[in-house]
């Protein structure tokens, strides 16, 4: 009964998590284009700026209430310690990199890739602890 | 301080952070002096740019083996759920500083201001947490 209403769960948040990846395209395309057509300043400009990453937030919404429906103890731990993972990876690596900009000049590493780095390492992570409990 | 300190590995946890707080401050002004005041260049002023991580780092380490150690479920559970929602927060207020930083000319966030962010979010969170099991 678990594992049925997991799988239905698992759909969802693959639904979701597509559609929010979609729209975030989306909303890049439509943000991108305004700016280099009409150069919008001020509210207007801080507005089209922070659509795209509306759907990233929608995505992590997601992703929250995926852990909260998840009845399978095992996988619900599975996803819970590689996103642990996944932070702790990233943390290492922006304060490691924040350090070498501040004080040495290293290339300025943009924060629109903090999320994505976060997700690889989750990723690979994900694996890992797979592993471990094989 | 620690009269409310239940457990022993809770105790070694806090003593762990406060001895890894002042390294972290010590470690900080000893690399902006070393590297502005003793114009290092190349790989001393790497070595030395990356010294103020290393107690962070530690934190991280220690962190994770806390929630390794502690044996009271509740509290795993809490701290789990709030790093979690610090994760969420963290990730979300990136990706729209991001998008203002690179779209909108807002002001640059430098990297190092991420893990203290992210505690930030942590401990916005865990009174929220612990709310919903009272």
């Amino acid at each position: 009964m678990a594992y049925r209403s997991d799988q239905a769960s698992i759909w969802r948040y693959r639904y979701r998590v597509l559609a929010a990846v979609l729209l975030f395209f989306v909303c890049l395309f439509a943000t991108l284009w305004s700016f280099r057509l009409y150069h919008p300043t001020g509210v207007l400009g801080y507005g089209l700026a922070v659509l795209p990453a509306l759907p990233l937030i929608g995505a992590l919404v997601v992703a929250g209430i995926y852990l909260a429906e998840l009845k399978d103890e095992f996988h619900r731990t599975l996803l819970i310690e590689s996103m642990l993972w996944g932070i702790g990876a990233t943390l290492a690596v922006t304060i490691t990199w924040g350090y070498l900009e501040a004080f040495v000049r290293v290339p300025h590493l943009p924060l629109y890739l903090i999320c994505p780095i976060f997700c690889i390492f989750q990723a690979i992570s994900g694996v890992l602890v797979r592993l471990r409990y094989r | 301080m620690f009269c409310s300190v239940k457990s022993e590995v809770q105790r070694k946890f806090i003593v762990r952070m406060w001895v890894v707080a002042p390294l972290c401050v010590v470690f900080s002004l000893a690399a902006g002096l070393g590297v502005k005041l003793g114009h290092l260049t190349g790989l001393p002023a790497y070595l030395l740019a990356v010294l103020p991580a290393l107690p962070i780092l530690g934190a991280i380490f220690y962190t994770g083996i806390y929630l390794d150690e502690e044996k009271d479920e509740f509290q795993r559970n809490l701290l789990v759920q709030s790093l979690l929602a610090g994760t969420g927060g963290t990730l979300a207020a990136i990706e729209v500083w991001g998008n203002l930083e690179q779209l909108a000319g807002a002001p640059h966030l430098g990297l190092i201001w991420i893990y203290p962010l992210f505690w930030g979010f942590v401990l916005i969170s865990y009174p929220l947490v612990w709310m919903r099991y009272k």
